[in-house]
């Protein structure tokens, strides 16, 4: 009986040990927004990035170090260039991902859908994170990141951060008292818009103001010129890559003689926005949003800063 | 037997240009790889070559060579059956049939497979088979059979069909990237699967084509005389039409629309061999899936860094050597 007690009693010592510690023992793992599981193992030492936002993002948690390639669209910050380029969002170069030979690739809705599984049946350790349509979304872009490259402290960090900066934006958008109307010009010259359910309408909402195209159900699209004359917008805030395309969009805008009748241009109201800030939900996302209601909303800045 | 010399001399030198297509397409690409590399896979069994050799550039290539020949194959049988040169899956409506099916599979979000094959092959192929069936009735219902309208409401069909797949597209702008797909074709992402559905209906389509070529060669002679050489017309037209329609339908939904290769390899084959379809059906598979496996190759390592659509290489190689080609001739 003794000998019976002295082998039972460390055998459920051990017994009560090992289930207690097995969830420690067991791998976390983490469902990315593709709904499949992705198992965390130790903190990922070579991280390939498959969108420029993803890339800033990274780079703002101190994954630099980690990095092992990105797309040819990321230029921000210009560390970013050094990095192997692994081509673009829609046709990365396969051979070269996996000579790489990453242990963590983060993917996000941008990239076809084809794309992410031909990865994932490559056997690489994909990610894949949802598109997002609203400002907010950059920081849970920014905390799913932090989970899934062990990085939650700085993650949690940088989200106060900018959610602090964001909120001190929008207070002051509070009193505002009229919301101007706004046409997003993107692509250059022409109408191409943004409509409901992308992140841009909602930048434009948020910002106090209106979307004059916000109403259609549709992403991308080329706004009806007839349409553009009747809403009469009061701001046209043209989105381009550099000073020298907006200054080209902002005389075609004036040169249309048939759209002379509209207030932001008679005004001049016709404002820029750099396409590499306000088209990656990633941190920067919060700066373009505080140019937008600064260009929307200049009265309620003139006070202080 | 001079002729049968001349056939022998270019089936050698396919089978020199295949073994070199599959030897360049191997060690070529983005990633600098030697033959040595290769032997140190097939000795050592290195994980991240065997991926790049064996999952991503041999599975490429066989894809190329494969869709390459369907399509060489598909457009020598339709050359044959109009007795038209105008003639390929292009132009009878199949491919953009089957575009229009496998970006509507696309956009219900259908990815359920069994075996490889997933709903998208079989949409591509039925709206593909739709279209033609649809344009050899409406080509039967003028009185008798005529290789003009039914080649002009081919056409008319295609348009149709085209023109219905950039609505779906523009309806669903989410699915937009992986739509363009289709419509530029590209074997950037081939897998097993892929391979897996084309080498089957290849397979069945060189083998049916083979049985029944004598009878396509009474086939161009005219249905009349065909007919009084014991030849059952209207059955054999309608094997040809289904097992061009599977080849062709097939292509698309494993690589998109790659267009020109099914209208002139046919051509540059009957140019070389001369019309006799028991050969001719043969070596235009082979010079097709060579072809394709080629232009492929140059597709993906032209530019450093990013890809060229197949579709370039296909007409900017093609046409010129075609034009030489009837040059020559005449």
């Amino acid at each position: 009986m003794r000998k019976l007690l002295t082998c039972a009693v460390p055998a459920l010592w051990l017994l009560t040990h090992l289930t207690l510690s097995a969830p420690y023992i067991q791998e976390k793992s983490i469902i990315d927004d593709l709904g499949e599981i992705h198992i965390l193992g130790s903190p990922p030492e070579r991280i390939i990035s498959l969108a420029p936002n993803i890339t800033e993002i990274l780079f703002a948690l101190g994954l630099e170090e980690k990095i092992v390639g990105v797309t040819r669209y990321c230029n921000y910050p210009i560390n970013a260039r050094t990095k192997t380029r692994i081509g673009g969002l829609v046709d990365p170069d396969l051979e070269k991902i996996i000579h790489l030979q990453p242990d963590l690739v983060i993917a996000y809705r941008g990239n076809p859908l084809n794309l992410v599984h031909r990865l994932k049946d490559l056997g690489l350790p994909v990610f894949v994170l949802e598109a997002g349509t609203t400002v907010e979304s950059a920081l849970h872009l920014i905390e799913r990141i932090g989970v899934v490259t062990r990085k939650e402290k700085a993650s949690q960090g940088l989200i106060a951060r900018l959610k602090k900066n964001y909120k001190k934006i929008r207070d002051r958008l509070a009193n505002a008292d009229i919301r101007p109307k706004v046409f997003i010009n993107l692509h250059g010259k022409g109408l191409w818009t943004c409509g409901k359910n992308t992140f841009l309408n909602d930048m434009v909402l948020k910002a106090e103001a209106i979307n004059i195209a916000g109403e259609v159900d549709r992403a991308w699209f080329n706004y009806n010129r007839e349409e553009l004359i009747h809403q009469n917008p009061d701001y046209i805030v043209v989105i381009t890559k550099s000073k020298e395309d907006f200054l080209d969009v902002k005389t075609w805008f004036k040169e249309q003689s048939h759209l002379g009748s509209i207030k932001a241009i008679q005004n001049e109201n016709i404002f820029l926005l750099n396409e590499d800030l306000v088209t990656r939900l990633g941190p920067r996302i919060f700066e373009a949003f505080e140019q937008l209601a600064r260009i929307l909303h200049s009265s309620s800045f003139e006070a202080g800063i | 037997m001079t002729a049968g010399k001349k056939r022998a001399q270019i089936l050698a030198i396919l089978l020199i240009l295949l073994v070199c297509g599959f030897y360049l397409s191997l060690t070529k690409g983005s990633v600098k790889t030697t033959f040595s590399d290769l032997w140190d896979f097939f000795a050592h069994n290195n994980q991240t070559h065997a991926q790049i050799f064996i999952h991503l550039r041999l599975s490429r290539a066989l894809l190329a060579f494969l869709v390459g020949a369907s399509l060489s194959l598909s457009g020598a049988i339709l050359q044959g059956y109009f007795q038209n040169p105008m003639a390929g899956p292009f132009v009878v409506g199949v491919s953009s049939g089957a575009s229009f099916g496998a970006v509507l599979a696309l956009i219900l979000g259908l990815n359920m497979s069994i075996w490889g094959f997933s709903l998208q092959n079989v949409f591509a192929f039925c709206s593909g088979f739709a279209i033609v069936s649809l344009v050899y009735i409406l080509s039967l219902r003028t009185g008798a059979f005529k290789v003009e309208t039914l080649l002009l409401t081919g056409i008319a069909a295609g348009a149709l069909a085209s023109s219905l797949t950039s609505f779906l597209i523009f309806f669903k702008s989410e699915s937009f990237e992986q739509a363009v797909f289709w419509l530029l074709g590209s074997f950037h992402l081939a897998d097993w699967n892929q391979i897996r559905v084309i080498l089957s209906t290849f397979v069945l389509g060189i083998i049916i084509s083979q049985w029944l070529a004598k009878d396509m060669n009474l086939l161009v002679m005219g249905d009349e005389i065909a007919r009084s050489l014991g030849c059952s017309v209207n059955r054999t037209r309608k094997i040809f039409l289904i097992v061009s329609t599977l080849l062709a339908s097939s292509s698309v939904s494993v690589s998109g629309i790659i267009g020109f290769v099914g209208l002139i390899v046919p051509h540059w084959v009957r140019l070389i061999i001369g019309p006799d379809h028991r050969y001719l059906f043969f070596a235009s598979s082979l010079t097709g899936g060579v072809f394709l496996m080629f232009c492929d190759l140059l597709a993906r390592t032209v530019l450093a860094g990013s890809e060229l659509p197949i579709g370039i290489i296909t007409a900017a190689v093609g046409a010129p050597f075609f034009i030489y080609l009837l040059n020559k001739r005449r």
